[in-house]
């Protein structure tokens, strides 16, 4: 693309030049000296001199934090949003440097940020072609990364293949907001915001405490006529807990998606069919409702019980995140999944 | 005639295996006297289309690669090494990513565009030079556009993570697109496809004379050069619009049938068409089963049983002997 060949040069040169400028001083000019902070994410130690005064999010659960923390206006940019952000954050995203897709690494570098958020762990895998480098690389250049709990990889540079299943708990999804806010300084707010997770997530489990726990699938119509299913791996299936559900894919824990044919979903014969819709920094539910419609008029899907009962919804693959949107989505799908207790 | 039962054969297998149980009474009620059973839906909206594409696809890349050999004189030259899979399977994807056509008949034309665009983009690079086109620089100058073709195709779809879960399809070849629409779309093209091809056997024979013979025979050289093209390209470029960049059939199923008939083309063509589909069926059949629940595309299981075969080939023939 020859269009664009000299803005990414000026911007390369633009980074050599800032990690020059950067050499062997603390890596922003408002990080306080001091003791240091240390939080340990995936087995490796993160320590920050003071709080991160410049802050990279990607992906939707990164991105969503940072507001939830109430550090957006020491956010230098963020990039890939799977949905549109939660209505409370609407006006702090906007003021945001923002990419709709991810950063190259030169122009991640090129922010200048201390600190880098990651929604999901392939930003720091080797293999991929999202990879910004390894989280290791990038501490060399001074800079901290940190990747949602609930994904951790079992080494540095890994990605899904390699997601501890033990980790994949809402008890990290508080832990991680509880850390990055130690580390961010703001640790009085991430109590508040774990606490207004935990207290609506109870409010849902009470809802549905007694109600029979229905099998959901959360599926994603390919254009080659097969489907994504979420694993059991998949933070989804702690959600549709929560919401008194189970996953019907939940054995299958090799990776979080897994591609299988249309007979595999009409073998499993789910109660209720999600969609898994993506990826645009715009898009609301109604923008889900076309992938429920090619599951609901499928030809082949006629006889499966979510079809026949009317059971197959519009879903965000955003609210499959383990974020600060777990009570949002945990509502949601309850709602879905028993109308009847509203 | 063993042959076609053994297609009847694969067809068989390829209706009744997969993760839903199915068996011979469900498939016949099913066509017969569909009534809402689970087996129905299963029979009449995933096997029987996926079958029937199967078919097509593999006759379609059997031919086309029995009329690539035999215009080029070039036993390595399947559609895939010619790069008109590549080039169908890449304006494929451009005519869905970019323009939006639906269904087969809108986007099938921009996959004739692409195969034929490639293939003659092969053959100008392969003639440069003052030997022509010789078998090696014919699978050369068919590597290098393959090759730049499948990068260029990778390009676009590797993009983001979201392009390339809907666009997969267009780097390795896969029947589970196919449905009903898809498939009564794409039998014209082929049927028309089919009958040139068999119409060029005995000028395809006579050719393999040399220019000079052929011409002193009655046949014109221009005309075959420039039918045996055209079969190559509507072939080859439907059966990627049915199927994706389906590999090695086209390459090693010519072979198999010149071990099995000799070298006329009266019967290399038609045993070639039916070898593809069994070919391709058996092999669908195969990434079915192999790693339930994830399926395994045919374009893989294609390259894992065909790869083995074409080094045969390399190593047994020296290279231009047709």
């Amino acid at each position: 693309m020859p269009r664009s060949a000299l803005p990414r040069i000026v911007s390369t040169l633009a980074a050599a030049a800032l990690l020059f400028a950067a050499c062997g001083g603390p890596p922003s000019p408002g990080a306080q000296v001091g003791s240091g902070t240390t939080a340990r994410n995936c087995g490796i130690d993160v320590t920050v001199p003071g709080p991160p005064q410049r802050i990279y999010a990607a992906y939707q659960p990164a991105i969503e934090v940072v507001h939830a923390l109430g550090v957006s206006d020491r956010v230098v940019g963020t990039a890939f949003l799977d949905a549109q952000v939660l209505p409370e954050y609407v006006d702090a995203q906007a003021a945001t440097d923002h990419l709709p897709e991810l950063p190259s690494r030169e122009a991640l570098l090129a922010a200048n940020p201390d600190f880098v958020v990651s929604g999901y762990n392939g930003l720091f895998a080797t293999t991929g072609s999202e990879s910004l480098g390894t989280r290791a690389s990038l501490r060399e250049l001074g800079v901290q990364s940190w990747i949602f709990s609930p994904l951790c990889p079992s080494a540095d540079g890994r990605s899904d293949e390699a997601i501890d299943p033990a980790s994949v708990t809402i008890e990290n999804v508080y832990a991680d907001v509880r850390d990055l806010g130690r580390l961010f300084g703001v640790a009085d707010r991430a109590e508040q915001v774990v606490a207004g997770i935990q207290a609506r997530i109870a409010a849902v489990q009470r809802r549905v405490a007694d109600a029979p726990r229905a099998r959901v699938a959360v599926v994603s119509p390919e254009d080659d006529g097969t489907f994504r299913v979420a694993g059991g791996l998949d933070f989804v299936t702690r959600i549709l807990d929560i919401a008194g559900a189970e996953n019907a894919f939940d054995d299958l824990r090799g990776r979080r998606n897994v591609p299988v044919g249309a007979e595999e979903i009409i073998a499993r014969d789910p109660d209720v069919i999600l969609t898994s819709t993506c990826c645009d920094g715009a898009y609301t539910p109604a923008d889900a409702e076309p992938d429920a419609e090619r599951i609901r008029t499928n030809p082949a899907f006629a006889g499966l019980r979510a079809v026949r009962e009317g059971r197959v919804h519009g879903f965000l693959f955003a609210d499959r995140a383990a974020g600060v949107r777990v009570p949002h989505a945990a509502e949601l799908v309850a709602s879905l999944v028993h109308p009847d207790r509203r | 005639m063993g042959l076609a039962l053994g297609v009847v054969a694969a067809a068989g297998l390829s209706l009744l295996v997969g993760i839903q149980p199915v068996t011979p009474a469900d498939v016949v009620l099913a066509l017969t006297a569909p009534a809402g059973r689970p087996a129905d839906a299963v029979v009449l909206y995933l096997r029987v289309p996926r079958t029937a594409a199967g078919l097509l696809a593999g006759a379609g890349l059997g031919l086309a690669g029995a009329v690539a050999q035999g215009l080029t004189r070039n036993p390595l030259a399947g559609p895939e090494v010619l790069g008109v899979n590549g080039g169908a399977a890449f304006a494929g994807l451009v005519a869905m990513a970019l323009v939006g056509v639906g269904p087969l008949g809108g986007y099938v034309w921009f996959c004739f565009a692409g195969a034929a665009l490639a293939l003659g983009a092969v053959l100008a690079i392969a003639s440069a030079g003052r030997d022509g086109a010789t078998p090696v620089k014919i699978a050369m100058a068919g590597a290098a556009v393959s090759a730049l073709l499948f990068s260029l195709t990778s390009a676009i779809v590797l993009r983001d993570h979201d392009l390339f879960e809907r666009f997969r399809f267009w780097l390795v070849g896969s029947l589970t697109r196919a449905d009903l629409p898809i498939v009564l779309q794409a039998v014209p093209f082929l049927a028309a496809g089919t009958v040139l091809a068999l119409a060029l056997a005995r000028p395809l024979d006579a050719a393999a004379l040399g220019d000079d013979t052929a011409r002193s025979l009655g046949a014109r050289p221009a005309l075959l050069r420039g039918s045996a093209i055209a079969a190559v390209v509507v072939l080859a470029g439907t059966a990627t619009a049915v199927a994706g960049p389906v590999g090695f059939v086209g390459l090693v199923v010519p072979h198999a049938a010149r071990a099995l008939a000799g070298p006329a083309h009266v019967r290399v063509l038609p045993l070639s068409a039916l070898l593809g589909a069994l070919v391709l069926l058996l092999a669908d059949v195969v990434g079915r089963v192999v790693l339930r629940p994830e399926e395994v595309q045919v374009g893989v299981t294609a390259a894992v049983l065909g790869a083995p075969v074409f080094l045969y080939l390399l190593r047994r023939r020296r290279v231009g002997d047709l």
